[in-house]
C-alpha cells in the first residue's frame, strides 16, 4: 500500500518530533558537557539560553571529569569503573541463571503446589522496592555485609520475578516433544535446561541481560544504600561526588562529562543486542 | 536387536473430576528379535500411550514391560537404549543437522568435558572418541542421503529431510529398540509412501526391532511384520497383515483394517441364511439361529441384474471413477452398501440405476453383535 504525500508528510513530522523530544535531553547533556564551567553552570541555572551548539568547546573536560572522579585522581574513575563492572556482570549472570533456572521449572515440572508458588511469586512484583528496603538492609547488616558488594549481587542470583515469568512463558511453548527427545538422548533436567532450553530462549536473554545491565549500572539507590566508602562506589554513585552537598553545581560541565561516560556502554550494548532480538523474533517464527 | 514383552500393562490417569481414565487396559505382547511391530487404531486408542510407555515417557501404572527380558519399568528412558522418533520430529532448532545426530553419541561419551580430559590424561581416548562419533553421523548421514546437508539447521529443511534427520538421530546410536510415533503424518501423500518404502528398506538393512505407531490402516498394512490393533486401550487383534484382512478377529477390526471398509449389516443368522429388513442371503453354512452381523468386504460384492437370483435390489447412489476400478455406493434394504468393480463392469453403470447386488457365501464374515463382536 502506497502512502499519499500528505500522510508521509504527517508521519514523518510526528515521528522526528517524537525523536527530537526523546534526543534533545542526551543532546543537550553531551553540549553541557563541553562547555566552560561559566557558561555550564549558566545554562543549567537558566540565566543562559540554550546553546545547541557549544561556542568554544572543551574536550579536555572529559579528562578533567576522570581525573576528579572520586577522591583520588585518576584511580577513583577507575575504581568506579570496575566496580560498577563488577556488580553489573555478576548481576547479569545471576539474573540470567537463576530467572531461566526457575522460569523452566515452573514450565516444565510437575510438582505439588506449582500453581500457588508462581502466584506467589507474580505477587511480589506487586511490593515496591521501597517496602523491602529497610528489613533488607537490617538482614544484610547482621550478615555483615555492609560496604561490600554482596547486598547488591547475591539477590541477583535468585532470580527476578518479572524474568522467570518471561521464561516460563517462552519454556512454555516449547513443544513437549523436545524436551521428551532430550530425556531418550541421556540428559536430565539440568542438562536440558543447560543444552536446550538456554540456547532455544536466546531472545529472552538478550532482553533480561540488556534490561539488568542497564538497571544495574545506572543504580543509584541501591549502592548508594549499602556502599559505604569512596573505593567501593560505583559509577552512579561516584557521578553524585561532583555534586557538593548542598546542591552546589559549581562542577556540572565534569558532571555532565562523566555522566555521557557512563551512559556509553548502555547505548552500545543496546544498539549490539538488537540484532538478537529481531533475530530472536525471527527464529521464533519458523517452527524448528 | 531385542525382543519387547508386555504382561498385562495398563495405563489409568486421573481424569477431570477424579474419574479414572483407562488409557492402556491390559495389553499382551511379545514382540520378537528384528520385528517390523505396528500399532494400528483411531485416535484415542491407546496406540501412543502404548509406545511412550515401552519408552519410559510415561509411567506404568501395571504390568510388566520387558526389553530382552529384563524388567524395565522403572528404568528412566535413557537407560533403555532405545531410540524415538517423534511425529513433529522434535529437532533441536539450535543444532545443525551433523549435531542433531550426533548428540545422542554426544551425551553418552565417556569423557565429555576436554578440559577434564586433558587434566587426567585422557585427551588421546577423547580425541578417539570424538573421531568415533565423526564417522558414525558420517555413516549413517551417508545411508540417508543427508551428507550434503549436515551443516544446515532444521529450519533450512523440508520436511522430508527433516524427518530423515530425525531417523538419522535415532540410527546413529545403534539402540536395541527403535520407536517410531507416527513418523509419517507431517508428510505429504506422495512423499509419504517414497519415505514407507525406505523405512521398509531400512529395517530390513538394519534388522532392528521397531515398534511403529499409526492411525492410517493403510500404512500400517505396508510397513507391519506383525499387525496389533488398538481400540479403547485394548488389543483387539495381534496377527499378520494379511491375516488381519482375510480373518478379522471382530467387527471392529473388519471395520478398521482395509480401504474401502467392509461392509457390516446387522440381522439375525437361521439355518444356512443372513436375513436384514426381510432380505435373505445365503451363508453357506447352517447355523443355530441368532442375532449377529454379516460383512462382505467391497471387492467382493458383485453387480447383477435387477431382481436374479440371490441379490439384493439396490439403487446406483454414487460412482466414483478411479481408472482401474470403480467404486459404487449403493443404497439397498441393507442400508448404504459400497462395491469395488473392474472398471470395465461399471462402464455402463450410472447414478440411480436400478442394480441388483450379490457375493458369494464363502467371503462372508459373521460377528457377534456389538461394536467389537467376535468372528463367529
Amino acid at each position: 500500500m502506497k502512502r499519499s504525500p500528505l500522510a508521509s508528510a504527517i508521519l514523518w513530522f510526528v515521528l522526528i518530533m517524537g525523536t527530537a523530544a526523546f534526543v534533545f535531553p542526551l543532546w543537550w547533556m553531551a553540549v553541557v558537557s563541553l562547555e566552560t564551567p561559566a557558561r555550564a553552570e549558566a545554562a543549567v541555572t537558566g540565566s543562559a539560553g540554550i546553546a545547541l551548539f557549544p561556542p568554544d568547546p572543551q574536550p579536555a573536560n572529559y579528562l578533567d571529569a576522570i581525573r576528579e572522579t572520586g577522591s583520588t585522581p585518576w584511580m577513583g574513575f577507575i575504581d568506579a569503573l570496575s566496580n560498577s563492572i563488577v556488580v553489573t556482570v555478576l548481576v547479569v549472570i545471576g539474573t540470567v541463571l537463576s530467572s531461566s533456572l526457575v522460569g523452566y521449572a515452573f514450565a516444565r515440572l510437575r510438582f505439588r503446589g506449582s500453581t500457588p508458588l508462581f502466584l506467589v511469586m507474580l505477587g511480589t512484583m506487586m511490593l515496591p522496592g521501597q517496602v523491602t528496603m529497610i528489613p533488607l538492609f537490617l538482614l544484610f547488616r547482621q550478615f555483615g555485609w555492609i560496604d561490600s558488594i554482596l547486598p547488591l549481587v547475591v539477590p541477583a542470583f535468585f532470580g527476578n520475578a518479572f524474568f522467570i515469568f518471561m521464561y516460563r512463558q517462552f519454556i512454555a511453548q516449547v513443544p513437549e516433544s523436545l524436551v521428551e527427545a532430550a530425556r531418550v538422548d541421556g540428559l536430565g533436567h539440568l542438562a536440558i535446561w543447560w543444552k536446550i532450553m538456554l540456547p532455544l530462549c536466546r531472545p529472552v536473554t538478550a532482553i533480561c541481560a540488556v534490561f539488568t545491565f542497564i538497571g544495574t549500572w545506572n543504580d543509584f539507590l541501591a549502592p548508594l544504600i549499602y556502599l559505604h566508602s569512596d573505593e567501593n562506589a560505583t559509577l552512579a554513585v561516584a557521578l553524585n561526588g561532583f555534586k557538593n552537598q548542598y546542591g552546589g553545581l559549581e562542577d556540572v560541565h565534569l558532571l555532565m562529562a562523566l555522566s555521557v561516560l557512563t551512559m556509553l556502554p548502555c547505548i552500545i550494548l543496546f544498539i549490539a543486542a538488537q540484532k538478537t532480538f529481531v533475530e530472536g523474533l525471527a527464529r521464533g517464527a519458523v517452527k524448528g | 536387536m531385542a525382543t519387547v514383552t508386555l504382561t498385562k500393562v495398563d495405563k489409568v490417569y486421573a481424569g477431570a473430576n477424579g474419574a479414572e481414565v483407562r488409557a492402556v487396559d491390559g495389553v499382551d505382547l511379545a514382540i520378537r528379535h528384528g520385528e517390523f511391530c505396528v500399532l494400528v487404531g483411531p485416535s484415542g486408542c491407546g496406540k501412543s500411550t502404548t509406545l511412550r510407555m515401552i519408552a519410559g515417557l510415561e509411567e506404568i501404572t501395571a504390568g510388566v514391560l520387558e526389553i530382552d527380558g529384563a524388567r524395565v519399568n522403572d528404568l528412566p528412558a535413557k537407560d533403555r537404549d532405545i531410540a524415538f522418533v517423534f511425529q513433529n520430529y522434535a529437532l533441536y532448532p539450535h543444532l545443525t543437522v551433523g549435531e542433531n545426530i550426533a548428540f545422542g553419541l554426544e551425551t553418552r561419551r565417556t569423557h565429555r568435558s576436554a578440559l577434564a580430559a586433558a587434566l587426567s590424561g585422557a585427551a588421546g581416548a577423547r580425541a578417539a572418541e570424538t573421531a568415533e562419533i565423526k564417522t558414525r553421523v558420517a555413516e549413517v548421514s551417508k545411508t540417508l542421503g543427508l551428507d550434503t546437508l549436515l551443516h544446515r539447521y532444521p529450519r533450512e529443511l523440508s520436511g522430508g529431510q527433516r524427518q530423515r534427520v530425525a531417523v538419522g538421530r535415532a540410527i546413529a546410536r545403534d539402540p536395541k529398540v527403535f520407536l517410531f510415533d507416527e513418523p509419517l503424518s507431517n508428510l505429504d501423500a506422495r512423499l509419504r509412501i517414497e519415505t514407507r518404502t525406505e523405512l521398509r528398506m531400512l529395517h530390513r538393512r538394519l534388522g532392528a526391532t521397531i515398534v511403529y505407531v499409526t492411525h492410517d490402516q493403510e500404512e500400517a498394512m505396508t510397513l507391519a511384520d506383525r499387525l496389533v490393533v488398538m481400540h479403547k486401550g485394548k488389543i483387539q487383534q495381534n496377527a499378520s497383515a494379511q491375516e488381519c484382512y482375510d480373518l478379522p478377529a471382530n467387527r471392529f477390526v473388519a471395520g478398521f483394517i482395509g480401504t474401502p471398509p467392509m461392509n457390516i449389516v446387522d440381522g439375525r443368522v437361521e439355518g444356512g441364511e443372513f436375513e436384514s429388513n426381510g432380505v435373505r442371503m445365503p451363508v453357506g453354512r447352517l447355523m443355530a439361529p441368532r442375532s449377529c452381523a454379516l460383512g462382505v468386504r467391497p471387492d467382493r460384492m458383485r453387480l447383477v441384474r435387477p431382481n436374479s437370483d440371490h441379490s439384493i435390489a439396490a439403487t446406483v447412489a454414487a460412482v466414483e471413477r478411479l481408472g482401474d476400478r470403480t467404486d459404487i455406493a449403493l443404497d439397498s434394504p441393507w442400508g448404504r452398501l459400497l462395491a469395488r468393480v473392474n472398471a470395465d463392469d461399471a462402464a455402463h453403470v450410472r447414478e440411480t440405476d436400478a442394480v441388483g447386488v450379490a457375493f458369494d457365501a464363502a467371503h462372508v464374515h459373521l460377528f457377534a453383535p456389538g461394536e467389537c463382536g467376535a468372528r463367529i
